[in-house]
């Protein structure tokens, strides 16, 4: 492995991604809904004579589990189908570089140009907030970024599973969508209705939920804003109470299991895959 | 005459004190003689003590107590006035109290009093006053069990303290402030954190003013007690806010009622308590702003709401289906992550939304003002789907801002079919949120550093994409290489 050029590779990426058309609707799209919610955010903090960053950030939130798994699945599904359909991937491979290389500067490209668009979109959000001295702690807005990337990580890796099992951009793209209805909505609704026909008990009705990385980042997230899991009613105090200061272990754990098993799935039918 | 003479002599008792109170402990009478008592040690040997100094004094006595550490348990068993100089420390062994009031009219100021037991039978305290017209000032109370308990002590005063509770867990804490039988008590200006409760029990009239009550259990705990008044104090941080249990007659004014979270979490709490005026309180980022039950329970009594603030609470107001004759005016409810709750199911029909044809601000208002009288011209109804569901089904709560929640509103609106009943309406919302007055304990937050922050977060995604865009030296060699 060469850190040089997978440092070339990953800054291709970046560049490709800007000239992604998806990928920068939906950067312009994140930023354009960031800066609506922190301004309607803003009318209510006027009222109150209070930093509303809790509902801010809740938004937020609910913003984020849209948009950021969306740019994600579509953005990594594209990585390895669309190159491979273009003929690009084959030209690539023919040069003196290795596959892990060619994976992992893939991955950190993508990954970068990701981090760049939640900047972009949580940054002007976040000037705009404390310019009206709207925004709560700024740990409290820092740590929501980074619960963000994780969870674009998780995404990421997941499109570029399915990248690495299709072979048209196109199909990739339906499966990630597909894929993203599933986390969005229907894991959720489906969840939601199996707890009212079964009765669910909290504790398996907590773990169920937590197989859905969304879920993960939310209760993540809402626990480093609110220090605790009140919020989301008799589970989020039976996960409290259980688990406490592992919590924060427990979904970072799981995150990271996210991130790195698609991934590393991807890689090995990547590198096993002859029609490249 | 004799009142006037006694301040002289109190007055040129005090001078004396100034210059000699530093190394030597005095004491002073203000009853005809002045006897000042000198003492060849320090206090902090022991050799006075502190209870030898209030058995010889007479009843009606002004002691000045000089600093030092004063041995506890101490009694004050007649009418005395204990001046605390420079915070004297009367320091118990960590069993029963430390200063125990038995007769009327004492005053105990200035002191720190710190190591009481730890028994919750007993009722170990700190200050215990079982006499009536006491006047607790300006003490500190560190390490007590129970900080200031008041006992069948009615007319006291209990003012500018501050009361540190012991490091237990909260089932094995005692009461901040606990006031028992003592009608027509002031409790104003005091600090407390790390305790269990502020209870007030069976003592009608008392006032609860300017307070800071914070980390425990109940910031305040009305139980059985009528005619309160309750004004710009500051409950942040606890289980529960204010909690009115069973009584009639309660003013609670500018109050400022924060972050009271846990599982059964309340801003404010009623119960069976009739006849309430909350006016200009703010009530902000708790589980729940209000938790009402069977209030107003006596007849032809109501709860009214004036000009409140339910802001970034979790639930605004939990309400049980038994909520009736409760009056809703002027009050903004703000951005709460669900604005009313019926607990259990049902409805809150048999309240009145709006008074005066004013009703109340509402932030998830969807309606508008043709007329432009600054009064909603379409009834605010609350009804959502996943509020009904989370009403029979609390566990569902998890699913709390997830998209797939909104999606199911999303689809009762579209496809009435699902359509939920509506729990409640304001036949008169207002546009424009009204003014408040101002509660304490108003803070801003850290503006410049969130500004760092936000920019230092566009630069990093500035940086991002610069370092993707620019080429290295050997690609730019290679590139101009190229043929044209």
């Amino acid at each position: 492995m060469n850190g040089k050029i997978i440092w070339t590779l990953a800054q291709k990426e970046l560049r490709d991604a800007l000239h992604n058309r998806w990928f920068l609707l939906y950067t312009i799209a994140f930023i354009g809904l960031s800066l609506a919610l922190s301004y309607m955010s803003l009318a209510g903090a006027g009222i109150a004579g209070f930093a509303g960053f809790g509902r801010t950030a809740a938004s937020l939130i609910n913003l984020v589990l849209l948009i950021i798994p969306l740019m994600a699945l579509t953005v990594g599904a594209q990585s390895l189908a669309h190159e491979q359909e273009q003929g690009t991937l084959a030209y690539l491979l023919a040069q003196p570089v290795t596959r892990v290389e060619v994976f992992i500067g893939k991955y950190l490209g993508l990954a970068l140009s990701l981090l760049a668009s939640l900047g972009l979109g949580f940054g002007i959000a976040g000037v705009v907030l404390a310019l009206a001295n709207g925004a709560g702690s700024p740990m409290a807005y820092i740590s929501l970024v980074g619960q963000t990337f994780l969870l674009s990580l998780t995404m990421l890796s997941v499109g570029f599973l399915v990248s690495a099992l299709t072979k048209r951009a196109g199909v990739a793209i339906g499966i990630g969508l597909f894929l993203w209805l599933t986390f969005v909505f229907l894991g959720d609704l489906g969840l939601m209705g199996t707890a009212i026909t079964m009765r669910l008990p909290v504790e398996q009705l907590l773990w169920l939920s937590l197989l859905n990385p969304l879920q993960v980042f939310k209760m993540a997230a809402i626990l480093d804003i609110n220090a605790t899991l009140d919020l989301l009613g008799p589970a989020g105090i039976y996960a409290m109470q259980e688990y406490g200061a592992q919590l924060r272990g427990v979904f970072l754990m799981l995150t990271a299991l996210w991130i790195l098993a698609p991934a590393l799935a991807a890689y090995m039918r990547f590198r096993l895959r002859g029609d490249f | 005459m004799r009142l006037l003479s006694q301040a002289r002599v109190a007055g040129s008792v005090l001078l004396l004190l100034l210059f000699s109170a530093f190394t030597l402990p005095l004491r002073a009478s203000a009853s005809g003689q002045v006897t000042p008592q000198t003492v060849a040690e320090t206090t902090q040997c022991g050799h006075v003590s502190l209870q030898a100094m209030i058995d010889e004094a007479e009843a009606g006595d002004t002691l000045v107590v000089p600093a030092g550490t004063w041995q506890a348990p101490i009694r004050i068993d007649k009418p005395l006035t204990l001046e605390g100089q420079a915070w004297p420390v009367i320091r118990g062994d960590g069993s029963g109290n430390v200063v125990a009031i038995t007769a009327p009219n004492v005053t105990l100021r200035g002191f720190v009093v710190a190591g009481s037991g730890k028994s919750l039978d007993r009722e170990d305290s700190g200050i215990r006053v079982s006499a009536p017209n006491a006047v607790i000032e300006n003490n500190r109370i560190e390490d007590a069990l129970f900080g200031i308990y008041l006992e069948r002590a009615a007319d006291s005063v209990v003012r500018g303290n501050t009361i540190l509770g012991m490091a237990l867990p909260i089932s094995r804490r005692g009461d901040g402030l606990k006031i028992f039988y003592s009608p027509n008590t002031l409790v104003e200006g005091n600090v407390m954190r790390d305790t269990r409760d502020a209870i007030l029990w069976y003592s009608p009239y008392s006032v609860v003013r300017h307070n800071d009550f914070a980390d425990g259990r109940y910031g305040l705990h009305l139980m059985q007690s009528d005619h309160h008044l309750i004004e710009e104090n500051v409950f942040r941080n606890n289980s529960v806010g204010v909690y009115v249990m069973y009584g009639t007659s309660f003013e609670l004014r500018r109050n400022l009622i924060a972050a009271n979270r846990g599982p059964s979490g309340y801003g404010v709490g009623l119960k069976e308590a009739s006849d309430v005026l909350m006016e200009g309180n703010r009530i902000v980022g708790n589980r729940a702003g209000v938790y009402s039950d069977s209030s107003p329970l006596r007849p032809n009594t109501t709860v009214t709401y004036r000009n409140n603030l339910f802001a970034y609470n979790e639930i605004g107001l939990e309400m049980l289906p038994n909520t009736q004759n409760n009056r809703f005016q002027e009050n903004i409810l703000l951005d709460n992550g669900e604005q009313v709750n019926v607990y259990g199911g049902g409805d809150l029909t048999r309240n009145e939304w709006a008074f005066d044809g004013r009703g109340n601000y509402w932030s998830d208002y969807a309606g508008f003002d043709a007329n432009g009288d600054a009064i909603g011209d379409l009834p605010y109804i609350s009804k959502s789907l996943f509020d009904s569901l989370i009403g029979v089904q609390p566990e569902l709560r998890l699913f709390q801002l997830s998209p797939a929640s909104d999606a199911l509103d999303l689809a009762a609106k579209a496809f009435p079919l699902f359509a939920p009943q509506p729990r409640m309406s304001d036949p008169a919302p207002l546009t424009q949120p009204p003014a408040l007055p101002p509660t304490p304990g108003l803070e801003s937050p850290p503006t410049a550093t969130n500004i760092v922050v936000a920019v230092a977060m566009v630069g990093v995604a500035l940086t991002i994409l610069a370092a993707g865009l620019r080429r290295s030296k050997r690609q730019r060699r290679a590139i101009s290489a190229q043929p044209a």
